[in-house]
């Protein structure tokens, strides 16, 4: 089976969102749903020592979608058996024909990825792009950044090139639902539990 | 300040549901306990009354299936029958409702034999116990931190135990059934007010476990300001309408319609008052609330 997954570089991403509108666009969404958000983590202080200030402060932005988890928890909380992982690919996607709508997969995953659109009432979320991967292309995210700061790929392709890490600070810790994620940590990473820092721009999240 | 409120006001109708449903089950299963013990005309009577807490719980059964943006898909829910939380819980209450339903329609027919009835009823309580704890269950996932603890499936259980006797008094007065004045009444309050003490303590104990917890977006505390008042509303809500039971008991003239009904209204907007603080609390331990 293959599976596939992100990488994101935290070393190259200057916080655009171009990613997060091009997937906008190519999916059609509301203003109000994003299936990809950047999050622009910082904190540190000033300090003043013998008249001469001295900073610690640090700001980073990490890009994150859906990571078609290898333990997806929207899909064991799925009361309807809407949510499935697809057995050739790894994508995780929602079924509207079996969906009601009840929201239990948005409340279930850590990462905001499901959403519950208000129109149709049934949830969605990232496929990874399942049609243009399926016509040999990228997702439209990967496509767009202007900084090459994502990649897409067999995630174990993607753990060779660019290591293991699958976790920092804003992101919750990787173990409970095994995000195929891969990040190359940004300058000033902090570790997931880090308590320096915060969620800098918590109202361009959707 | 990001609080939890609008999450608890979307999903109102699942506040209302889990406040009704765990304590008409229960007050089902008590109700129907003396009715199988009662005879004659006095289990005639304890038996129809039994669709004061079978509505009790249909309304909340019903309330929670508006929270569904489309309810036409609802029956693939038993296709996770068993792996997920929440097909557990709608199979339980389907469960429950079809064997408490089926009783109150038999017990109208010309010859209903007595055994059908009581395997009906048997099977109705079993179901109203896997139903309580089902509803219990039903939010356990590991990623909402702030659900995932022991404090949330106890405190559920607690609630029908608090609201159960109550509400099963009000049933038992409908029907007339002659212990409740005596020893049998003041046994299903002393149950209410322990399940009030101990729930009281399970709630202190998750403030102090919960309240403190964070993800980057935000506190549980922030989510739940009011929490500490919603605990002080609960009691005082809970302990009043124990209090009017109680006060007809000790005139010696039994509980009356009117204050049974007033009893329950009261215990049961002390458990809503913290059903919506369970919904406000709701935060996962990554970036989403």
């Amino acid at each position: 089976m293959t599976q596939y997954g992100f990488h994101f570089d935290g070393k190259r991403c200057t916080g655009c969102k171009t990613c997060v509108l091009a997937c906008k666009d190519n999916k059609d969404l509301s203003a109000e749903v994003s299936f990809r958000n950047v999050y622009e983590y910082g904190g540190g202080t000033w300090t003043q020592v013998d008249g001469l200030w001295s900073t610690d402060t640090f700001t980073y932005y990490v890009s994150v979608a859906c990571n078609h988890c290898d333990s997806p928890l929207c899909l064991a909380n799925c009361s309807q058996g809407a949510i499935s992982k697809d057995v050739d690919t790894g994508i995780v996607t929602v079924d509207p024909e079996k969906c009601n709508g009840c929201g239990s997969c948005v409340a279930a995953c850590p990462y905001g990825a499901p959403k519950v659109n208000e129109e149709t009432k049934k949830g969605m979320k990232c496929d990874l792009c399942a049609d243009r991967v399926a016509q040999g292309e990228q997702p439209i995210c990967v496509e767009a950044c202007p900084l090459r700061a994502l990649d897409f790929g067999e995630v174990s392709e993607l753990r060779e090139k660019y290591g293991e890490v699958a976790e920092i600070a804003p992101l919750p810790s990787a173990d409970e639902t095994k995000p195929n994620i891969v990040i190359t940590e940004p300058v000033n990473a902090k570790p997931v539990g880090d308590e320096t820092g915060s969620v800098l721009n918590e109202r361009e999240i959707a | 300040m990001t609080t939890g409120f609008a999450t608890a006001f979307n999903e109102i109708t699942l506040v209302l549901f889990t406040t009704l449903a765990p304590s008409g089950a229960a007050a089902y299963a008590i109700m129907g306990a003396a009715m199988l013990w009662a005879r004659g005309d006095e289990r005639k009577r304890v038996g129809r009354a039994l669709l004061i807490p079978f509505l009790v719980t249909l309304v909340g059964l019903v309330a929670s299936a508006t929270h569904l943006g489309n309810p036409d898909n609802a029956l693939y829910v038993f296709s996770r029958v068993g792996r997920s939380p929440l097909s557990n819980e709608v199979f339980a209450a389907v469960l429950f409702l079809s064997a408490s339903g089926l009783h109150w329609l038999y017990q109208f027919a010309e010859h209903a034999r007595l055994r059908v009835l009581n395997a009906l009823m048997g099977i109705a309580i079993l179901a109203s116990f896997a139903f309580v704890v089902s509803v219990a269950l039903a939010y356990s996932s590991r990623t909402v931190v702030t659900w995932d603890t022991p404090f949330v499936p106890v405190a559920l259980c607690l609630n029908a135990l608090i609201g159960g006797p109550v509400l099963a008094i009000a049933g038992l007065r409908f029907a007339r059934w002659g212990p409740l004045e005596g020893k049998a009444g003041w046994a299903l309050l002393a149950l209410s007010l322990a399940a009030l003490v101990a729930n009281t303590g399970v709630y202190v104990a998750q403030g102090a476990n919960v309240l403190s917890l964070r993800n980057y977006l935000v506190s549980a505390e922030q989510l739940v300001p009011t929490y500490g008042a919603m605990v002080v509303a609960f009691c005082a809500l809970a302990a009043a309408g124990l209090a009017v039971d109680m006060a007809g008991l000790l005139r010696g003239r039994g509980v009356s319609k009117a204050s049974s009904a007033a009893a329950s209204a009261l215990v049961l907007a002390g458990i809503f008052v913290m059903r919506f603080a369970f919904y406000m609390m709701h935060m996962t331990y990554g970036i989403s609330l």
